[in-house]
């Protein structure tokens, strides 16, 4: 009776094994997903909303010296008052359960006069911190749970780059140990004195920065690589094995240094093989002084 | 019906997926043949759900797009690894089953196995998965009269006889 075929073929199909990492390759994927969705989309939202008005800011603050001697005048007389800023640590999560290690330092900036961009960064600081540690603790459990044998580790926390009168970059890096590590760097460069975040497109006149960055980094490769050739990137006239790097990304890391400089940042893997860590690569102002809004942040 | 705002759909489209991921999984597994490839297809699957979320035009209609995207992400996988044309699989009369042709000899799960996947996956979407000719025309992108077609020839392949219920829309 074919009838019984079919359902017995119904039965087979039915009873196909299925592997029991589906489970929690499913729930996994939602989550990562949710996660760098969430990520992304907060990060440009804020970012949005403060570069708009921080082009403003800056560019009237120009005009308003270069058209008015008097504007000037009165500039120089207002005194300026000079706030401590630090950077503390506020929360600091860690783990250590066997082969299983997390240290999740949080850090909190304090004396900024603008709260609202006070309490912006730091519950942002907060909140993916605390997600850094949900994350690692979820993490743990479900590899407990599938007696997998692993290690896994976190450890995040940050690093003051600048603290001048004028600028304050601080620099969160998260490593994340499972098989081969990665370093993942985030920086926030604040104008200590207009109290405003300074973003990578907001300290040019227009876009163009992306691609005069972007030979001048490659330029900078291949220069490296020449010296040494121990010093290997993904770029064309150096190693194309991976996708080549062609440009910086309209927000890519970056800070300022003491000295003004900006220094742009690339992940571990971004550019380079891993060996390589994280790689910067400083930004010579002269090319960048006919698009630079103004000689405030980088000289 | 109001339209529902991104994370809600996110949450029904979660919801859903873990409901169903076995047979989404079973029915990857039906292309491909081994768990790591058919793993890969629903991971794969799930990343392309949440990107395309805005194509979910009806909440109601979200077995079948799902189901739809399975279909497509394993025809992918499976155009990638063979790099052969689909086109080649579609002709049902290349097929031969001539050498044994007695029917004792007759092994309908190899049967089954070696249909082109155009006909085995409506026989799978119709019998195993136990979708209405109208929903598995939603899944493929053909129309009804297509399915009912293949559905035919591949009972006939099968050597099966229809029954009046096998064709209910």
């Amino acid at each position: 009776m074919e009838r019984n075929s079919l359902d017995r073929l119904k039965e087979e199909y039915l009873e196909t094994p299925i592997p029991e990492e589906l489970d929690f390759l499913v729930r996994k994927a939602f989550k990562d997903r949710r996660a760098y969705k969430m990520k992304r989309n907060n990060i440009w939202k804020k970012i949005g909303v403060t570069a708009a008005s921080i082009v403003v800011c800056v560019g009237i603050l120009t005009a308003g010296i270069n058209g008015s001697p008097a504007f000037a005048a009165t500039l120089s007389k207002v005194p300026v008052l000079k706030s401590i800023v630090r950077v503390l640590t506020f929360r600091e999560y860690t783990v250590k359960e066997g082969k299983y290690k997390a240290d999740i330092k949080v850090p909190s900036i304090q004396g900024l006069k603008n709260k609202d961009l006070e309490n912006t960064l730091n519950e942002k600081y907060l909140e993916e911190n605390k997600k850094l540690y949900e994350d690692f603790m979820a993490d743990m459990e479900d590899m407990k749970k599938s007696n997998t044998d692993g290690h896994m580790g976190v450890d995040s926390g940050y690093t003051v780059l600048t603290d001048t009168d004028k600028i304050l970059s601080v620099a969160r890096y998260v490593v994340n140990t499972v098989g081969s590590s990665s370093t993942v760097m985030k920086y926030d460069t604040i104008d200590k004195e207009k109290e405003i975040l300074i973003t990578l497109p907001s300290l040019f006149k227009d876009d163009s920065y992306v691609d005069i960055i972007s030979e001048n980094i490659k330029e900078q490769m291949i220069a490296q690589n020449k010296a040494d050739e121990n010093k290997i990137y993904w770029v064309e006239g150096v190693n194309t094995d991976f996708e080549p790097f062609q440009k910086i990304s309209a927000d890519q890391n970056f800070y300022i240094t003491a000295e003004g400089k900006l220094v742009l940042s690339f992940d571990k893997y971004e550019v380079a093989p891993g060996y390589m860590g994280t790689v910067e690569f400083e930004i010579p102002t002269d090319i960048l002084s006919e698009i630079l809004v103004s000689d405030e942040y980088i000289k | 019906m109001a339209p529902m705002n991104k994370d809600s759909l996110e949450e029904l489209i979660a919801e859903h997926a873990v409901q169903y991921k076995e047979h989404y999984y079973r029915l990857a597994y039906s292309y491909v043949r081994n768990a790591d490839d058919a793993l890969d297809i629903v991971q794969e699957s799930i990343y392309k759900a949440i990107s395309s979320m805005d194509s979910l035009k009806n909440p109601n209609s979200i077995r079948t797009w799902f189901y739809r995207i399975v279909v497509n992400t394993s025809l992918d996988f499976l155009r990638k690894r063979k790099k052969t044309s689909p086109a080649e699989e579609e002709v049902l009369t290349r097929l031969d089953f001539g050498r044994t042709d007695r029917y004792e000899d007759f092994d309908l799960k190899k049967a089954l196995d070696q249909l082109p996947e155009k006909y085995r996956t409506v026989v799978i979407l119709r019998f195993f998965e136990d979708l209405k000719i109208e929903e598995i025309a939603e899944v493929l992108d053909v129309n009804t009269n297509t399915v009912k077609t293949r559905l035919y020839a591949s009972f006939e392949k099968l050597r099966l006889t229809l029954n009046e219920n096998s064709m209910e829309v």
